[in-house]
């Protein structure tokens, strides 16, 4: 059924439909609506979840890997400083096996104090063995969030469903929710792969020594990889029941394009409507949405990018003393193919500052004039500052 | 690597079967949390020293019954203190400083009004008889309560009174209203019961008191103070003119005089309020004439402004210079006075304000300002060195005076005779003081007297614990006394504090009926559900919910808690998360 629904609450809709049996969280801005609607359905019986009050994030997730462990599903919802004091615990859940998922809303790391849009927080966890996948409107935030149990339960690792903040937590848009029993056909009850049972005492994760540690981190590893294959038949068996699906990346316009954009999330939707307003004008331009960040695409990201002459990066993150997030591993994936093109690397709204239409149309323009990148990241829109005496 | 959808996988996961019960985390420990009880404040400014957290918190329980026998193992009156003490407790309970004080004397008359409705019985441990007999002059409340204390501790007590029943100023010197005769009645009652024996209307001289020196082992004297003092001003005995306390039991032994008309009432003390509140009440009007100021006045607040709601006047800086009899009437004369400087005890000092009297016309006038000892024997003798020299002993304790000469009979002073506050709360302290220092000088000499009543402080006193004497579980309790600061007070909640029924002020003027009304056992619950428990563990489990290292070990019954050491790392969790600080946090190897 079509609903007029915030992103927060396009999550809430997809944990409610995916009978997850606890929750846990602790409030900031800009996740605390996914979580607040979640604690109503559960006061008042919409949801049988038991629904854990912490004192930090970092409880809420210890509380999570520790339900995990007895055999059910879990959810959390986090963002920025939440997601930072959360680190060591993420590092755990994906060492434990444990296929928690988690909605990111992607907000600034402070200082400054700053609760709007920025991908640094989620992208400074990508070593955390946990699943990324970036959405970039309401449906494909409900839809990610029910796939992401099932692909997650599948390789046994944790996944966290990454969405920009305000920019779709806190917009409406018409979203199908679907039926519980269309949901249920595609997404079976979990059945854990081990659970922590009284009855038959053992105790998870104890020492390790050198002789197996190295063994367990490869089975992370090749799950990981796994997950790459396993995303795509988990998304043709959400198409075959709901005719939707998504692409761990969605290459738009590419095979003509002499300059490609890479974008994620809803900066995504602002390169459609630049393609809209270039590709009529006789531009040759092309748009990679990389929806799948963790495990990395590597091979669809090649092939989207075989033809271009240039390609640009747009990333609203930033990696100190390296440069944009996105960049780095676009690089890192074409750098082994003969003749690969340059990447132009862009950094471009942080901290919520607008990424517009116009914005990109000058980046389009900047890099089509250039044989070479003139730095490896270019910040665009840079403002005169007055700097305190 | 590929899988079927849906299929699982063994995972390659380490887990162990081994108990890590083996890995003894607390050698890691540089701190070590202990269980440590600690004093309350409203305990030690208990001049009983009574166990209040532990009294509260019984009532919480609805043990009602453990409640009032902690309370009589400190005080064998909690009826008569739960209605005319002045609640120092709750002047230094640590709950004023979140809300409101706990009502600590209205749990203390509904602890013994419902042991005296359910006609309770005690069960209170009593010391081997020790064949000695003490002879105790007085039933006041110092006399019953070292006659109380004697017995508990194995002693034939037998108190001698005057009057025709006991209670001494309990009985003569408050008005009904306040101390219904029944509730003292009721009192005295379980003190004889538990084998004092109590010899009414036999006076003791002081022929009488030489040979009871030799009759009994030793003697306690608590006379009181019976002899108005005077005001050595012209007049003062002219008719018309009475004393305050010879009033006061004359209502108590069912006289119903005629103070139609005015009285005036000289004095601050609560004997002159006791007088004017009963004059109200016998259809009079009460003026109060006092030379200080009225925030000088020795009675208590709340009596005060019970009175002043009662109708009772208060005329203050007046000084009397004259009283004249005029007809059946009385001329009070007063010279008006005015505050210039202090005094050395902080009070404003007072003096002459000019010359200029007024001329008070009033039907009659009734003495209170102070009492003294009925005969000098009833005092100590006077000052006289400390010590034990050629057989004789002097020994000034904080509520009572132990005299032996050359190896006599030892007669210890007690209760007003002794005491600086003068009320009924010290004069039983008086009374516990007397009983526990008599004990230890029959068990181990004068000498170790002071050093056996120090172990017994509550607090840093002078309150004193016969509990611990007893060597009672209140004996591990540390004298610290516990802070508001030290109050984890993220665990309670804003609470309005019991309001007291009381009789209207109309149905106060007709009669002497009791003013406070009685509150239910759910009203008590609900009120000793505030108290905060300073310093003392009420079996919360916040410890136990707490410790990240399933260290906090419960007995069978789920009271007794235990930390285990061998997996205690010592993070102090539990110390901090205790709301009453029942728990210390000790460096390693440190006590």
């Amino acid at each position: 059924m079509k609903k007029v629904l915030e992103g927060s609450h396009a999550v809430a809709e997809a944990v409610r439909l995916a009978k997850v049996q606890v929750i846990s969280a602790y409030p900031i801005t800009p996740q605390t609506h996914i979580v607040e609607i979640l604690s109503d359905y559960v006061t008042t019986g919409k949801m049988a979840a038991k629904y854990l009050r912490v004192e930090s994030e970092h409880s809420c997730m210890a509380a999570l890997i520790g339900a995990q462990s007895t055999g059910i599903r879990t959810f959390t919802a986090t963002s920025s400083q939440g997601l930072a004091l959360m680190h060591e615990l993420l590092h755990w859940a994906s060492g434990a096996r444990l296929p928690i998922v988690m909605a990111e809303v992607n907000r600034a790391l402070a200082p400054g104090w700053n609760i709007w849009n920025d991908q640094t927080d989620s992208l400074a966890q990508r070593d955390t063995g946990w699943m990324q996948l970036y959405c970039e409107d309401g449906q494909e935030v409900l839809d990610t969030t029910i796939q992401a149990y099932r692909l997650a339960e599948i390789v046994n690792l944790p996944a966290m469903v990454v969405l920009d903040a305000f920019y779709l937590s806190h917009t409406y848009e018409p979203v199908d929710v679907p039926e519980q029993d269309e949901v249920d056909r595609f997404l079976p009850p979990y059945e854990p792969a081990f659970i922590l049972d009284t009855k038959q005492p053992y105790s998870l994760s104890p020492l390790v020594t050198p002789a197996a540690y190295m063994e367990m981190r490869y089975e992370i590893a090749a799950a990981m990889d796994d997950a790459l294959v396993q995303f795509d038949r988990v998304e043709d068996e959400f198409a075959k029941i709901f005719d939707r699906r998504y692409g761990a990346v969605e290459a738009i316009d590419c095979d003509d394009a002499d300059i490609v954009f890479v974008t994620s999330s809803t900066v995504t939707s602002t390169g459609r409507l630049l393609l809209e307003e270039l590709l009529p004008r006789g531009e040759k331009v092309g748009v990679l949405k990389i929806k799948l960040f963790r495990p990395f695409p590597v091979e669809a990201v090649r092939r989207a990018l075989g033809k271009a002459k240039k390609v640009v990066v747009i990333d609203r993150n930033f990696s100190f003393g390296a440069s944009g997030i996105f960049a780095q591993e676009v690089r890192a994936a074409i750098c082994n193919v003969p003749g690969h093109p340059p990447i132009f690397g862009y950094i471009a709204g942080l901290g919520g500052r607008d990424i517009t239409v116009q914005l990109l149309e000058e980046i389009y323009f900047d890099v089509k004039g250039s044989n070479t990148p003139r730095k490896e990241s270019i910040w665009v829109g840079l403002q005169e500052v007055n700097r305190a005496t | 690597m590929e899988t079927e959808l849906g299929l699982k996988k063994n995972l390659y996961m380490p887990r162990t079967s081994v108990t890590t019960e083996g890995n003894k985390t607390g050698s890691w420990r540089f701190l070590r949390p202990r269980y440590e009880e600690k004093t309350s404040p409203c305990s030690t400014a208990c001049p009983a020293g009574e166990d209040i957290a532990r009294i509260e918190m019984l009532i919480t329980q609805g043990a009602f019954k453990e409640a009032w026998e902690t309370i009589l193992r400190e005080n064998p009156l909690p009826g008569v203190c739960g209605r005319v003490c002045y609640h120092p407790c709750e002047g230094s309970c640590n709950r004023r400083e979140f809300d409101t004080s706990v009502a600590v004397h209205t749990m203390e008359r509904f602890l013994a009004d419902t042991a005296a409705r359910n006609e309770t019985k005690t069960a209170l441990k009593r010391l081997p008889h020790t064949g000695k007999r003490v002879a105790i002059i007085g039933s006041g409340p110092a006399g019953l309560a070292a006659a109380w204390f004697l017995n508990m501790l194995g002693y034939d007590s037998e108190i001698f009174e005057a009057m025709s029943e006991a209670g001494g100023l309990l009985r003569w010197g408050i008005p009904a209203y306040r101390l219904p005769a029944s509730v003292l009645s009721n009192e005295i009652a379980r003190i004889e019961n538990q084998g004092v024996r109590i010899r009414v209307s036999e006076t003791v001289s002081d022929s009488r008191f030489e040979e009871l020196k030799t009759a009994y082992d030793a003697v306690f004297l608590g006379c009181g103070y019976w002899r108005n003092t005077t005001l050595n001003i012209p007049g003062e005995f002219v008719s018309g003119v009475e004393d305050g306390l010879s009033f006061l039991r004359q209502l108590r032994q069912g006289a119903k005089p005629n103070v139609r008309g005015v009285s005036a009432v000289i004095g601050g003390g609560n004997t002159a309020i006791d007088v004017a509140r009963s004059i109200i009440r016998l259809g009079g009007q009460a003026v109060i004439v006092y030379r200080r100021r009225r925030e000088d006045m020795p009675a208590f607040e709340e009596e005060i402004v019970s009175a002043l709601e009662e109708g009772v006047e208060l005329r203050e800086l007046l000084a009397p210079v004259q009283i004249a009899a005029q007809g059946s009437d009385c001329i009070l004369t007063v010279q008006q006075m005015k505050v210039e400087g202090r005094d050395r005890d902080g009070r404003g000092r007072i003096v002459a304000d000019g010359t200029s009297t007024v001329e008070i016309p009033v039907q009659r006038v009734f003495v209170a300002t102070g009492a003294a000892a009925a005969e000098t024997w009833h005092e100590p003798p006077p000052a006289e060195a400390e010590g034990q020299t050629a057989g004789s002993l002097a020994l000034h304790l904080s509520h009572c005076t132990l005299h032996q000469g050359s190896h006599g009979t030892p007669i210890i002073y007690g209760g007003d005779l002794t005491n600086t506050n003068k009320n009924v709360t010290q004069a039983i302290a008086s009374g516990k003081q007397a009983a526990m220092a008599l004990d230890t000088f029959f068990q181990s000499g004068a000498g170790t007297i002071r050093e056996r009543l120090a172990a017994c402080l509550v607090g840093e006193g002078p309150s004193l614990s016969f509990e611990i004497y007893m060597n009672g579980p209140r004996k591990e309790r540390k004298p610290h006394i516990v802070s508001y600061q030290e109050i984890n007070t993220d665990y309670f909640q804003f609470e309005p504090r019991v309001i007291q029924p009381r009789l209207l002020i109309e149905e106060r003027s007709s009669s002497f009926d009791e003013i406070e009304l009685k509150i239910s056992a759910n009203t008590a619950m609900r009120e000793a559900g505030r108290c905060f428990n300073c310093g003392i563990c009420n079996n919360c489990d916040n410890c136990y919910f707490f410790c990240p290292d399933v260290s906090i070990l419960r007995g069978r019954d789920m009271t007794e808690r235990h930390i285990n050491y061998d997996y205690c790392k010592g993070c102090g969790l539990c110390v901090v998360e205790c709301p009453r600080n029942a728990m210390t946090l000790y460096e390693e190897g440190k006590s």
